[in-house]
Parts: structure tokens; C-alpha cells; sequence
């Protein structure tokens, strides 16, 4: 088989050992790598119904299928576990080095069952796997501990993906760091932790094989020379930071916890100001020759040295959305956030859901006594080291970071029941997962898809924000086209994700981000590296699949119609200022809008997935689980 | 009647300023108001705005006031006296 190995790498923590599973070639074809070769190991391998910290929760670690060649921006890794934010799917992209480690140690996907009893560093050095005691690692922050096992191992070429102190405390929202790059969603940095796996190492030596390297480096050398073109110039230059100010334009800046879309120093947090301020230099994942992430540092005042990547998410969650103006106080969060291994979209959520609280009386000075303020502290929105103290306190489980480390829709659920507050009406997640920064009571397609995605409220996995934002749809308003095109929009991301190729490199084939131009080209790319005859069609199916597995494992975990649900505030509080002020997501408009995805997607009234489509979609067993 | 109009992200390096005021003739269309800018602004051509000087580049968009995309069939409607336009590139995903 050109392009894989065929082969996965199952690791036993309880059992210390390792068995070897060869997949055939049909499954390859179904599943390709990233998020839905992951999903899909996990879909095999969970005890169904698990707690997601319980040893019965896989970790799932997928490829991709461009790891190793020359197909730019083809370096990320998928990873899956049952997510403990969320009871459901938890599935995450990183890019850089770990993925291409991964390919040249010959192993497709990693699956890492058990728990182990003590603190353990895996070490995957081609077909051989070491468990190291990892007693010593234990506190040291992700950048250190990958430098520590590379002095351990005295080879620097070993790409390690980490867990930092938020991962041994199993603060719900931790994630796993490789090489500075992130698996940073839903938690999976917690089910490492429960498993005591405080990192997985790889050395790979051998080379990767492809069907036709001769067509294949003619299309990467040609798609690599446009990433370099005025189609990338946004993120080279600024990086997704850049979007601050765009938002704030539209009034979709989420600001004071999703309290308003504008924000009024939103110039002094926006990617300009940090580019011409704090801006040290821009880096790249492997294999990338864009190059987004802009590496930022504080220079002066009490976090001066702090210093890591900026990009939108973290920034409008850390920054404006807990009312910070100073750009050098929401790098030191995000910094804080990198180290620690801890989800800085969550984290800025999270803070912000505290702040209201305590603005609203929920919470009193005192419930914010710690070591550093003995006395408590008053976390008004705005209040830098308010937000820099309780990311701490989050990191440890100190005080009333302990309730934060569950993110904000545990939180408020025991906040609510222990003082009988409504705390829930400001925590601002979906199925759990803290939202990303679109305001979506404006944009209304989004919210759909936010509203059905199989992981929450998550950016990536719907796109759904594009049509409303570029005006290809009404954004304001609700209409018969939207089941369409937010199931549409999904199954394009997914695509991306599953391959896994960075969407930032969607114009890089014609000009254009849409189908037409990019399925032809990217079948291209496939069928040089493995050898098969995939078209458009069948790279469209690539994405149905992949979104398909998620939801049949969140349907087998027992999702209901009910859990396609947005934040209370955008139901029901509308924004008074700004571009978007004025609109909510009614629930007749998002019922309306839930009937007609399913209806797009084939699935039953109540979103159960047909026996019949799963079997067209080459899902036989699934079907059997799970099918109608 | 003065229309403002804002350039953000790389249309600001672009263009070499972040704003600029317009004074234009009642019945101005858009894509006249596009046409001017490249003319005064040319480093925009090829980078935000196309090669036909009459509409926006690849993700780069023309926003009316924060809340109206001015696409392509829109591009012979005109502005409202005291409309904030904004040049802006859309990012997505990662």
C-alpha cells in the first residue's frame, strides 16, 4: 500500500504491552486519517458509556495522509477520546513534526488503552515501544518537558506531544502540546492525566512511499508557490489576529462574555496593534510554507518575558471577552495557557463566565481567597491580574479554580444547585465545549451549525460563519436554505480535517475556496501518493464520513435531539450596541433550522441516522449499532 | 455626499493608510467607489482588489456599515451620505 503503512499501533498502560492491527486498504479508503481515521479508532475501541477519565476511554491518534511527502501544510495528526467536557466526541487537530514522526515510525494510528499506575513517558522508536518512568517529568510545562525528554533520549529529532501541569490535574480542559502546536480542544489533555501518560514520543527513521513521486511533486511545487501568493498574505502577514478588528466591525466581537459584539479598545488587542508592538517573529508547522503564527512577547511591566503564538481565538477569549484592553496581560494569559497545557479558548471563557458572576453577586471576594491574595480578589471584567491569577488557580485546582477547571457548563450546573442562582444563563458553551469568538445571534447559519456540531461550540467543524459573513446568506435572517448550507459547510471542514490539510490553503488551488476548484486538485494529490482513482465525488464523501462517525458515536453515547442546543444568551439576551445589535436565535428559528439540516442530511426528525444511509456510506457495522 | 471608507488588515498595508474620506457625487455606485480606490491606492490591485479594478480579490470583501456585503450584483448600488465602508479580508478556520 503506497502512502500508508497499513498498519495501527494499539499501546496497553495497564498491561504494559503492544499489539500491532493491519487494516485493509478498503478502510483506508473510508477513513483516510486525521479527525475521522481518529474518530473511527475510537468508535473501535471505547467501552461504550465510559467516564471519559476512566481507563475504558481510548486515545485515539490518527495520521494524515500527506505526512512525510512534499503536499504543503499536509503535517497534522488527528486525535479522539470521549471527551470530559462534554460526554461526547472529543476530536482535535495539531500540526508540526509529531504527525511526520508518526509516518516514519511506519504507524498509521496510535491507540492507547488502560491506565497506567504510574507516571509514564511512551516511547515509540519504530516498531519498538519503551515505557519510561515519568516521576521526573511531573510539573515541568509542555515546552519543558519535550526539551527534557530530547536531553533524556540525546536525540533532538524525537517529537514528543506533552501534557503540562493542567493535564496532571486533570483540569477538564487541558490539552496536549507538540512542538509548540496544540490538540487543544475538549479536553483530551485530562484523559492523558487519568491515564498518568504524561507523553508520547516518537522516532521515526524510516522514509515514506508514494505511488507517483514525480506527479506528486509537480502538484506540490506548483500548490506550494501560491500558498506563497496574495491569497496567504492575510496570515503570513498578521495571522489570524488580524480578525480583531473585523469583528468588532461586524459587532460579532465577542465581548464581556458574549455580553456585546463590540468592544471599545478593541484597536489596542487587534492583530495590527500586536504586530507593530510585540510582534518577535512568525514560525511554521512542518511542512507549512505559510507560516500563520505570530510569536509575540511582552517586553515591559509585570509580565514582561511572557511570550508565545497569538492567533484570534485565544486573543478575542483572553482579551476582549473578559473586558482586557492591554495586549501585554492577554499574552501572558495565553502564555500561561500554552505552558500549562490548558485550553486558551476555554480558559478566556471560562475567566469571563467568573467575571459575570462576580459582577452579578454569584460570587464575592471571598470565594477568590488563594495563596497569592489571601484575603480574595475582586475579578471585575477588565481586571488583567484578576483573569492571570484565577488561569493559576485554574492550572493548580486552587480554590474556586478547582469549580473553573470544569469549564463553565459544570460550573454553573453546581454553582446553580449549591447558592440556587441562574449562572447558566451566562455560560456561554454548547453541548459543553466553551464557544469560539463569533457572535452568533447575528449569524444565524453559524448558529446552526454550532448548534448540531458533534463537538460543541467549536469554529473549525462548521464554517458555517463564511457564507453569513461573506453575504452569500442573509445573516440576520432565517431561511429554507440553511439546513443545506450548514450541513454543506461541515462536510467541506471536514474534508480538510480529515486529510488533514490546513484550510488555510483552501485558495491555493484556483482562486477560490469552493469545491469545484480544490476536490479535483486535492484528488490529485491523493491518488499520486496512494496509487487509487479517487474524483470529486469521492473526496466529497470524505467529509460526509468523517462527520458521520462522529455523530453515530455520539448518538451510541446517547445524544438526543435536545443536545443540538444553543447558549442561553443567544436566545434570549440581544446585544445592545454595535453592527448586530438586536437579534437573538428564537427557539422556533433554530427548531426550524434543526428540521431542515436533518432533512439535508437524510437523518430521521429526531437526527437518528437511517440504516439505509449509513450502508450507502460503505458503514455496514455501524448501521448494525446504531442505524434506524 | 462623504462616504468613509476603512481598510483593515493587509488592505491598510495595502493602501499604505487605514482610512480615508470620499467626497463623491450623489449617485456614486460602488464599483466607482472601488475603481477610485484603485487608482489612488494601485498597490490594492492584484492583492485586495482584482485585476478588473471593479470588484474584491479572492476572501476580501466590501462592507457597507458593518452589516451589508456589497458583492458582485450589488456593485451598482450606491452608498448613503455618512456611510462607513470597510475593506476586509475573511479568515477562517486553521
Amino acid at each position: 500500500m503506497y502512502g500508508y503503512s497499513g498498519r495501527i499501533l494499539h499501546i496497553d498502560l495497564t498491561e504494559r504491552k503492544t499489539w500491532s492491527e493491519d487494516k485493509p486498504e478498503e478502510w483506508y479508503k473510508l477513513y483516510i486519517g486525521g479527525v475521522s481515521m481518529a474518530a473511527r479508532l475510537l468508535w473501535e475501541n471505547i467501552e461504550v458509556g465510559c467516564d471519559p477519565l476512566s481507563p475504558g476511554n481510548p486515545i485515539c491518534i490518527a495520521g494524515g495522509i500527506f505526512a512525510g511527502t512534499p503536499v504543503p501544510v499536509g503535517g497534522k495528526h488527528g486525535m479522539a477520546s470521549k471527551s470530559p467536557l462534554t460526554g461526547f466526541i472529543g476530536d482535535s487537530l495539531s500540526g508540526s513534526w509529531f504527525s511526520l514522526a508518526l509516518k516514519r515510525a511506519r504507524w498509521d494510528g496510535v491507540v492507547i488503552h488502560g491506565q497506567s499506575d504510574s507516571w509514564v513517558n511512551v516511547f515509540i522508536d519504530d516498531d519498538r515501544v519503551q515505557f519510561r518512568d515519568a516521576t521526573k517529568l511531573l510539573g515541568l510545562n509542555t515546552y519543558e518537558t519535550e526539551e527534557a525528554i530530547r536531553d533524556e533520549l540525546g536525540d533532538d529529532q524525537v517529537r514528543s506531544a506533552t501534557i503540562g501541569p493542567a493535564g496532571e490535574n486533570l483540569v477538564l480542559f487541558a490539552n496536549v502540546t507538540n512542538d509548540g502546536r496544540q490538540a487543544g480542544r475538549t479536553g483530551h489533555g485530562a484523559v492523558w492525566g487519568s491515564k498518568k501518560l504524561k507523553a508520547l514520543s516518537i522516532r521515526g527513521t524510516h522514509g515514506v512511499t508514494v505511488a507517483d513521486p514525480e506527479t506528486l511533486m509537480k502538484l506540490s511545487y506548483d500548490i506550494t508557490q501560491a500558498a506563497q501568493g496574495p491569497h496567504t498574505a492575510k496570515y503570513r502577514i498578521y495571522g489570524t489576529a488580524t480578525s480583531v478588528l473585523k469583528m468588532d466591525r461586524m459587532g460579532l466581537l465577542p465581548t464581556r462574555n458574549f455580553r456585546e459584539g463590540t468592544f471599545e479598545h478593541a484597536d489596542l488587542v487587534s492583530g495590527e496593534y500586536m504586530h507593530e508592538h510585540n510582534h518577535v517573529k512568525t514560525i511554521a508547522c512542518a511542512q507549512c510554507p505559510i507560516a500563520c503564527e505570530q510569536m509575540c512577547s511582552v517586553k515591559d511591566g509585570p509580565y514582561a518575558g511572557a511570550m508565545t503564538g497569538i492567533d484570534y481565538e485565544c486573543l478575542f477569549a483572553n482579551g476582549p471577552n473578559c473586558g482586557i484592553s492591554d495586549i501585554r496581560t492577554v499574552i501572558k494569559l495565553v502564555d500561561l495557557c500554552d505552558r500549562g497545557g490548558m485550553d486558551a479558548m476555554t480558559n478566556g471563557v471560562t475567566v469571563s463566565w467568573a467575571m459575570e458572576s462576580f459582577e452579578r453577586g454569584v460570587f464575592t471576594k471571598e470565594d477568590f481567597k488563594c495563596k497569592k491574595y489571601p484575603e480574595g480578589f475582586e475579578p471585575y471584567f477588565g481586571n488583567g491580574e484578576a483573569a492571570v491569577t484565577l488561569t493559576e488557580m485554574i492550572r493548580d485546582r486552587e480554590g474556586i479554580g478547582d469549580l473553573l477547571s470544569k469549564g463553565t457548563r459544570l460550573a454553573s450546573r453546581i454553582t446553580d444547585e449549591e447558592r440556587g442562582t441562574e449562572s447558566y444563563k451566562w455560560a456561554m458553551n454548547i453541548k459543553g465545549l466553551e464557544n469560539a469568538g463569533y457572535d452568533a445571534r447575528a449569524l444565524k447559519t453559524f448558529a446552526l451549525g454550532l448548534a448540531v456540531g458533534t463537538r460543541g461550540g467549536c469554529h473549525n467543524r462548521s464554517a458555517a460563519y463564511d457564507p453569513d459573513i461573506t453575504g452569500e446568506t442573509d445573516r440576520f435572517t432565517v431561511d429554507e436554505t440553511r439546513g443545506r448550507v450548514a450541513g454543506r459547510s461541515e462536510e467541506y471542514a471536514a474534508v480538510y480535517d480529515t486529510l488533514p490539510l490546513c484550510k488555510f490553503i483552501r485558495r491555493c488551488f484556483t482562486g477560490k475556496a469552493d469545491r469545484a476548484g480544490a476536490w479535483p486538485a486535492i484528488a490529485k494529490l491523493i491518488n499520486a501518493t496512494t496509487g487509487w482513482d479517487f474524483g470529486y465525488d469521492e473526496v466529497d464523501l470524505i467529509g460526509v464520513r468523517a462527520h458521520t462517525i462522529k455523530k453515530a458515536f455520539n448518538i451510541r453515547e446517547g445524544w438526543t435531539r435536545a443536545d443540538d442546543h444553543l447558549p442561553y444568551r443567544w436566545q434570549h439576551d440581544p446585544m445592545t450596541k454595535g453592527a448586530s445589535a438586536g437579534y437573538v436565535v428564537t427557539d422556533e428559528e433554530l427548531e426550524y433550522m434543526k428540521d431542515l439540516y436533518y432533512e439535508y442530511k437524510g437523518w430521521t426528525k429526531e437526527g437518528l441516522i437511517p440504516k439505509s444511509k449509513l450502508i450507502e456510506l460503505g458503514m455496514d457495522d455501524v448501521a448494525e449499532e446504531i442505524g434506524v | 455626499m462623504k462616504v468613509t471608507v476603512e481598510f483593515l488588515g493587509v488592505a491598510g498595508l495595502a493602501a499604505g493608510t487605514r482610512e480615508v474620506t470620499l467626497e463623491l457625487p450623489e449617485g456614486t455606485t460602488f464599483r466607482q467607489i472601488v475603481r477610485r480606490l484603485s487608482e489612488r491606492y494601485p498597490d490594492l490591485v492584484g492583492k485586495v482588489i482584482a485585476e478588473d479594478r471593479e470588484t474584491m480579490f479572492g476572501s476580501n470583501i466590501l462592507n457597507r456599515n458593518g452589516k451589508t456585503v456589497i458583492r458582485d450584483e450589488l456593485l451598482d448600488t450606491c452608498p448613503q451620505d455618512g456611510d462607513k465602508l470597510f475593506i476586509m479580508a475573511i479568515l477562517a478556520g486553521g
